[in-house]
C-alpha cells in the first residue's frame, strides 16, 4: 500500500535479481538482473512472443519466478498477492468493466478499499480532470472512443496512487494518429504523478521515444539496457543493432584491432570502425559490421566504396536509395534535397563511404528479421 | 440453386404445418362446445371451458404445489448449476471431461430412474431417522425438490457454462491488481456479469420444474402438481377445458415472444447506431408505439379486453339447441334400433340382451360423430378415456 | 484427488475462499448426495425382497437376485418374454423415433444454418420454441385430440370417404409415434444447427461449383460437419424417448406398453419397490449402454451432449 512507504520520498525502484520464469522445459524469460530506478520510465522492447508479458505479470504477481526474486521499493514481493502490490497494470486490452460507468471504474480500486461513495466520486473527477475528459463519469464505457478508453485506463490504474505503473502495449490497439498523440500524453502524465512506469512494446518508436531507458529482448533473454540514444547509436549485439532501427550488417573477417576500433575485411573491402561491446578480437575471427542508412553518405573518403544504384523509395523529407556493391544489398537515407539536388537513377554509380565511429562491429549472432 | 430454395422453402412450410398444426386444432377446439375436444362438427362457440378449466380444484391446487416445488428448485438449483460450471472452468481438461460427464449424465437418464432412485433413497434415509424429521423428508415436496434438482442444475449449469465461456479472464486479474481481494473480485466484476444468465437460468430452471412428469410422478407421492393433475385428467378423460389451458398458455408465450423480439430490435438498433436513422425513431409517436414496455402495455390490454368480452360471452341457448337436437336424434335412433332388433327377434325368435344400456351411454356424450350405432371395434378400448365424459350408464 | 485439491486451490486464489468453499460444497452435494446416492441406493433396492415394513431389517431382509431373475424368466422357467418384448420394443420405437427426427430434423437444421437470412431465420427460431413453452402433457393432448375416434384427422378422412369406420390411431399407435417424434424435435435441431453453422457456407458453394449433385454436397461436406451435433442430438432424443412416460400414458395402445409404463405400475400399482428398482437398473443400464455403443460406433464423446 502506499501507505506504507514514507509520504516524502517513497521508493518507487523495482530490482530484478536474477529472475527466470520457465512453463514446463520452456523457459519464457531467462535470468533477467537489473534495477529500474524509482520514478524512471523504464520500457522493455522487444519481438511478440520473446517473454515481455510473462516477465510483466510476474512483477504484478500473476505469476512467481521460477528462480530468483522481484523485489519493490527494496522488498521481496514474495508471497504478495496482485491486490496487495503496489503496483497497477494495464492490460493489453485495458480490461475495463463494461458493466460500470466510467467513473465507478475509475474508483474501482477506492471502493473496494472502502472508501466513502461521496469520497469516491470526488476522487473520480478529479482523476478526470487529470486526464483531461471532465465530465464523462456517467458515461458508458461503450460510448468511449478508443483513444478516451486508453486514458480512463490509466486513470483508474493512478487511482491507486501505485509506485509502480505497469503498461502491456497499451498503444496497439490504436490507430496511427492517435498512438503517436498518446506517446507525448503518457510521457506528460508520467512526469506529472512522478510515478515509476514500466511499459512494453513491441514497437521501437514508442520506447525510444518515450523512456528514461530501454530493455531490449529477446527470446527471454535481455540483450541490452540503455538509454535510447545509447540503444540505437551503441548496440552491444546484433540483435540489438537489427532489430532497433534500419541498419546494413556486413560479414567480414577482423584484420586487427586496437582498443575500441577494429579493421574489419569484407568482400566490399576493408573498413575502420568501432568495436560494439567492449569485446575484443583475435585477427581472423568472423564479424559482422553494422552501418546505419543514414550514415552511408555521398562523397565520404573514409571507408570510401563504390555501389551501384539499384532502386529508390521516396518518401518526402527522406529518399530510401537501395545500392548494391557485389553481392551485398545496401539501404542508404538520403535527406531530400528538393528539386536544387539529385540522387541519380538507376544504374548509376554512387561513392559511398562512413564515418569509423558511426559503424559498430559485433560478433556475428541473431540477427532480427524485418515485420 | 433456385430449385433447391422452392425445396427448401416448401420443406419448411411442410415443416412448420406440423409443429404449429396441432396446437392450432387444440386452439380451436377449445371454443367448440362439445364436448369432446374436436372441430367438426362445430357446435357452439363458447368460452365456458375456460370456466370449467377454473372451476377444476385438482388442478388450481396442483398450480399452488408446483409454485412452491418450483420456487424451492430455482432456489437449489441456480447456485448448484452456477457452482458446476465454475468448478468446470477451472478443472484439468481431462478431469473436466469426467466430471462434464457425471453432471450431464442426469439429463440424460430417463426421468423415472431419477424418480424411483430419489424416493428409495430418501425413504430409506427417512425411515433410518424416523419421527419429525421422517415426515420433513418424505412428503411430496421436499422429494419432489431434490428429485428435480439432480437435472434441473444441469440445465442451469449449460446456461452457465455458456456465459462463462464468454468471461474475459483479465477482467478479475484487473480487478485482483486494483487491490480487489479475490472474493471482492468474484462479487463484483464474475457475478454482476452472470447475472443475465443467472436470469435465464432461473427462468429455465422454473420452467423445467412446473413441466416435468416423469420424475414428479413418483417423487410427488400422493400430493399432485400442476403436471401431474394435468396428466391423470388427460388420461382419464378428456375436455376442452385442456384446450382451454392450452389457449391461455400459448397467448402467454406469444406475449412473452412479441415483447422479447420487440426489445431485442430496440437493443439492436441502438447498438448498431441505427436508432437515429430509422424512421420509426425519428417520429415521436411511432417511437414510443416500439417501446418493448408500451409493446407489452399493449399486448396486455388486447388480452385483457378479449377476455372480459369472451367472459360476457353466453352460449346457453345454442348449446340448448344442439342438446334438444342430439336428444331427438338419439330417440330416433333408438327407435330405429328397438325396431330392427324388435324385427331380428321376431326373425329368430331369440331374445338377446338390450345393448342400449353400454353403447347409447356412451355415445349420449358425444354426440353423433359416430355414424351408426353399431359401434366399431376400437369404442371398447376407448371406454376408458370416454369414461369422463360419457354419463354413467346405467348397465355399468 | 490432486487434481481436485488443485483446482480448489485455483478457484480460491481466483474467486476467494468463499466462492471456492461454496463451489466445492455444491458440487459434492449434487455429485454425492443427489447423482451418486440416489442410483447406489436404487440398485441396493433392486437385490432386496419386497418385505412388509415391520420385516425390514429382520433375518429375512437379505439380498436376492430374484427381481431380476423374474425379469428374465417366468415362475416356469421359461423366458419373461412378456417384459422382454416389452423392453426390446421399446428401444426399437425409441430408435425409431430417434431416425424419423434426424430425418426431419436436418434440412431444416440446415436451412435455418445456410439458408435462411434476417427476419426469415428468426422467425423460424422462434417458431420452433414456441411450441415448447407449451406443457408436454398438452401436446400429448394435442395429437389425442387430432387421432381419437372422432378426433380431426378421423372425422376429416371419413368425410372425404378415405375410410368410413373412425380408424383406431392409439391403437396402431400412430398417434404415440406422431407424438414422440414430435416431442423431441427442438433438441435434435439445435445441436445439429449448431455443430452445421460451424460450416462456411463457401465449401458447399464451392462443391456445387465443382459439379457435385445436392445429395453428394450434403454427404460428403455437411454431413461430417453435422455429425457430432447429429449423434449428440440423436442421443438426447433416444434417452428421453425410452424414458419417456407421459406420452406413452396418454397415447399409446392398451395393449403397448412402453417399459417406463411396467415400471410405473410395479411401483404404484403393484407397491413392488424392489422390483420396480430393478427394472429402472435394467432400463437405466440398457440405455446408456445403447448410447455408449452408438457414441463408439460414430467415435463421438459425451463432451459433446449439451453443446
Ligand atoms: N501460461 C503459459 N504457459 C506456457 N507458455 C506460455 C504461457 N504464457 C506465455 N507462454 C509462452 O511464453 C512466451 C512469451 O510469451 P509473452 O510473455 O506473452 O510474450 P510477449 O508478451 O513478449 O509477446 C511465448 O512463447 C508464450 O507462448
Ligand atoms: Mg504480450
Amino acid at each position: 500500500m502506499p501507505e506504507t512507504s514514507p509520504v516524502n520520498s517513497p521508493d518507487r525502484s523495482v530490482l530484478l535479481d536474477h529472475v527466470s520464469i520457465r512453463f514446463g522445459n520452456f523457459t519464457a524469460v531467462d535470468n533477467a538482473n537489473l534495477k529500474i530506478n524509482s520514478g524512471e520510465f523504464f520500457s522493455f522492447l522487444g519481438p511478440s512472443g520473446c517473454g515481455k508479458t510473462t516477465l510483466l505479470r510476474c512483477i504484478s504477481g500473476f505469476s512467481d519466478p521460477t528462480e530468483g526474486r522481484v523485489l519493490i521499493g527494496a522488498k521481496d514481493m514474495k508471497g504478495v498477492g496482485p491486490n496487495k502490490r503496489p503496483t497497477a497494470l494495464i492490460f493489453q486490452h485495458l480490461a475495463l468493466f463494461p458493466l460500470m460507468s466510467v467513473a465507478d471504474n475509475i474508483a474501482f480500486p477506492l471502493e473496494v478499499r472502502g472508501v466513502s461513495k461521496k469520497e469516491r466520486r470526488r476522487k473520480a473527477e478529479e482523476l478526470l480532470d487529470m486526464i483531461a475528459l471532465p465530465g464523462i463519469g456517467d458515461k458508458k464505457v461503450s460510448e468511449l472512443s478508443g483513444g478516451q478508453k486508453q486514458r480512463v485506463a490509466i486513470a483508474r490504474a493512478l487511482a491507486v496512487q501505485p509506485d509502480i505503473l505497469l503498461l502491456d502495449e497499451p498503444l496497439s490497439a490504436l490507430d496511427l494518429k492517435l498512438r503517436q498523440h498518446m506517446r507525448t500524453e503518457l510521457r506528460a502524465i508520467q512526469q506529472q504523478v512522478g510515478v515509476t512506469f514500466i511499459y512494453i512494446t513491441h514497437d521501437q518508436g514508442e520506447a525510444l521515444t518515450m523512456s528514461d531507458r530501454v530493455a531490449v529482448m529477446s527470446k527471454g533473454v535481455i540483450e541490452q539496457v540503455g538509454a535510447p540514444d545509447q540503444i540505437y547509436n551503441r548496440p552491444r549485439s546484433s540483435f540489438v543493432a537489427s532489430f532497433v532501427g534500419e541498419n546494413n550488417a556486413l560479414k567480414g573477417v577482423v584484420k586487427r584491432q586496437s582498443e575500441d576500433m577494429a579493421a574489419l575485411e569484407t568482400p566490399m573491402g576493408t573498413f575502420e570502425a568501432r568495436v560494439g561491446g567492449g569485446r575484443k578480437y583475435k585477427p581472423g575471427d568472423e564479424a559482422l559490421l553494422f552501418v546505419r542508412p543514414e550514415q552511408l553518405v555521398p562523397g565520404q573518403a573514409e571507408n570510401a566504396f563504390q555501389a551501384t544504384l539499384s532502386r529508390q523509395e521516396f518518401e518526402g523529407a527522406t529518399n530510401h536509395v537501395f545500392a548494391r556493391a557485389g553481392d551485398t544489398e545496401l539501404r542508404v537515407s538520403m535527406v531530400n534535397a528538393g528539386l536544387a539536388g539529385s540522387v541519380g537513377s538507376k544504374g548509376d554509380t554512387l561513392s559511398l563511404g562512413f564515418a569509423p565511429m558511426n559503424a559498430t562491429i559485433l560478433p556475428v549472432g541473431q540477427i532480427a528479421s524485418e515485420a | 440453386m433456385s430449385r433447391a430454395v422452392v425445396f427448401g422453402g416448401a420443406y419448411a412450410i411442410a415443416f412448420f404445418s406440423f409443429l404449429f398444426g396441432p396446437l392450432i386444432i387444440m386452439v380451436i377446439t377449445a371454443f367448440n362446445s362439445s364436448k369432446f375436444p374436436r372441430v367438426v362438427p362445430w357446435e357452439c362457440f363458447t368460452t365456458g371451458w375456460f370456466a370449467e378449466l377454473f372451476g377444476n380444484q385438482r388442478l388450481m391446487d396442483g398450480l399452488l404445489n408446483s409454485v412452491i416445488i418450483g420456487v424451492g428448485v430455482v432456489a437449489l438449483a441456480v447456485p448448484i448449476g452456477l457452482a458446476g460450471a465454475l468448478a468446470l472452468s477451472e478443472l484439468p481438461s481431462k478431469l473436466r471431461a469426467t466430471l462434464y460427464t457425471v453432471l450431464i449424465l442426469p439429463i440424460l437418464i430417463p426421468g423415472v430412474v431419477l424418480g424411483i432412485s430419489t424416493i428409495v433413497l430418501w425413504g430409506q434415509i427417512s425411515r433410518g431417522l424416523g419421527g419429525a424429521v421422517q415426515a420433513g423428508i418424505y412428503n411430496g415436496y421436499f422429494l419432489t425438490i431434490v428429485g428435480q434438482i439432480t437435472f434441473v442444475s444441469a440445465y442451469a449449469m449449460l446456461v452457465f457454462i455458456a456465459r462463462l465461456q464468454r468471461f474475459d479472464a483479465t477482467q478479475t486479474e484487473a480487478a485482483l491488481d486494483l487491490g480487489a481481494t479475490p472474493g471482492q473480485a468474484f462479487r463484483k466484476i464474475l457475478l454482476p456479469f452472470m447475472a443475465p444468465a443467472i436470469g435465464s437460468a432461473a427462468f429455465i430452471t422454473l420452467l423445467a420444474s412446473f413441466e416435468n412428469y416423469n420424475t414428479t410422478v413418483f417423487t410427488v407421492l400422493s400430493e399432485s402438481t400442476f403436471t401431474t393433475a394435468l396428466a391423470s385428467k388427460v388420461r382419464h378423460g378428456t375436455d376442452p377445458s385442456l384446450s382451454a389451458l392450452a389457449v391461455i398458455i400459448i397467448t402467454i408465450t406469444l406475449v412473452g415472444a412479441l415483447t422479447n423480439e420487440a426489445v431485442q430490435r430496440r437493443k439492436e438498433a441502438e447498438l448498431g447506431g441505427k436508432a437515429s436513422r430509422s424512421p420509426l425513431y425519428a417520429n415521436p409517436v411511432t417511437r414510443a408505439l416500439t417501446h418493448p414496455g408500451v409493446v407489452f402495455a399493449i399486448l396486455v390490454a388486447i388480452v385483457a379486453t378479449v377476455s372480459y368480452i369472451g367472459s360476457k360471452h353466453d352460449s346457453s341457448v345454442c348449446e340448448a339447441a344442439i342438446l334438444q337436437d342430439k336428444l331427438d336424434r338419439q330417440a330416433e335412433l333408438r327407435a330405429a334400433q328397438k325396431a330392427k332388433i324388435e324385427a331380428q327377434e321376431t326373425e329368430q325368435g331369440i331374445t338377446v340382451p338390450k345393448p342400449e344400456g353400454g353403447f347409447g351411454g356412451a355415445f349420449g356424450g358425444l354426440g353423433g360423430a359416430a355414424p351408426t350405432p353399431a359401434a366399431p371395434k376400437p369404442e371398447g378400448g376407448f371406454g376408458g378415456a370416454f369414461g369422463g365424459i360419457a354419463p354413467p350408464a346405467p348397465s355399468e | 484427488m490432486k487434481h481436485l485439491t488443485q483446482a480448489y486451490r485455483a478457484l480460491a486464489n481466483r474467486h476467494g475462499l468463499g466462492a471456492a468453499l461454496f463451489v466445492a460444497i455444491a458440487v459434492t452435494l449434487w455429485v454425492v448426495v443427489f447423482i451418486t446416492l440416489p442410483q447406489l441406493s436404487m440398485l441396493d433396492y433392486s437385490f432386496r425382497f419386497n418385505l412388509p415394513a415391520d420385516q425390514i431389517g429382520t433375518d429375512a431382509d437379505h439380498y436376492t437376485l430374484s427381481n431380476f431373475h423374474s425379469f428374465f424368466f417366468n415362475a416356469d422357467g421359461s423366458l419373461n418374454t412378456l417384459d422382454l418384448v416389452i423392453l426390446g420394443r421399446t428401444l426399437l420405437a425409441a430408435a425409431i423415433v430417434t431416425l424419423i427426427d434426424v430425418l426431419i430434423c436436418y434440412p431444416i437444421a440446415y436451412i435455418l444454418a445456410h439458408g435462411a437470412k434476417g427476419v426469415a431465420a428468426r422467425l423460424m427460431v422462434i417458431g420452433l420454441i414456441l411450441p415448447y413453452w407449451i406443457n408436454e402433457i398438452l401436446r400429448a393432448f394435442a395429437f389425442r385430440v387430432l387421432f381419437g375416434a372422432t378426433g380431426v384427422v378421423n372425422t376429416v378422412g371419413m368425410q372425404m370417404g378415405l375410410w368410413d369406420v373412425p380408424v383406431d390411431f392409439i391403437r396402431a399407435d400412430v398417434a404415440l409415434y406422431f407424438g414422440l417424434s414430435y416431442a423431441y424435435i427442438l433438441l435434435m435441431i439445435f445441436p445439429m444447427y449448431n455443430a452445421i453453422e460451424a460450416l462456411d457456407h463457401t465449401q458447399v458453394e464451392a462443391a456445387r461449383d465443382m459439379g457435385a449433385p445436392l445429395w453428394r454436397v450434403h454427404w460428403r461436406v455437411v454431413l461430417p460437419i453435422a455429425k457430432p451435433g447429429i449423434v449428440s442430438g440423436a442421443t438426447m432424443v433416444f434417452m428421453l424417448t425410452a424414458g419417456a412416460l407421459a406420452a406413452p400414458q396418454i397415447l399409446g395402445g392398451p395393449s403397448n406398453l412402453w417399459f417406463t409404463q411396467v415400471i410405473y405400475q410395479w411401483f404404484n400399482e403393484s407397491s413392488n419397490w424392489p422390483r420396480g428398482s430393478a427394472y429402472a437398473v435394467v432400463l437405466l443400464l440398457t440405455c446408456i449402454s445403447f448410447v455408449l455403443l452408438m457414441m463408439r460406433v460414430f467415435k463421438v464423446s459425451v463432451g459433446e451432449i449439451g453443446k
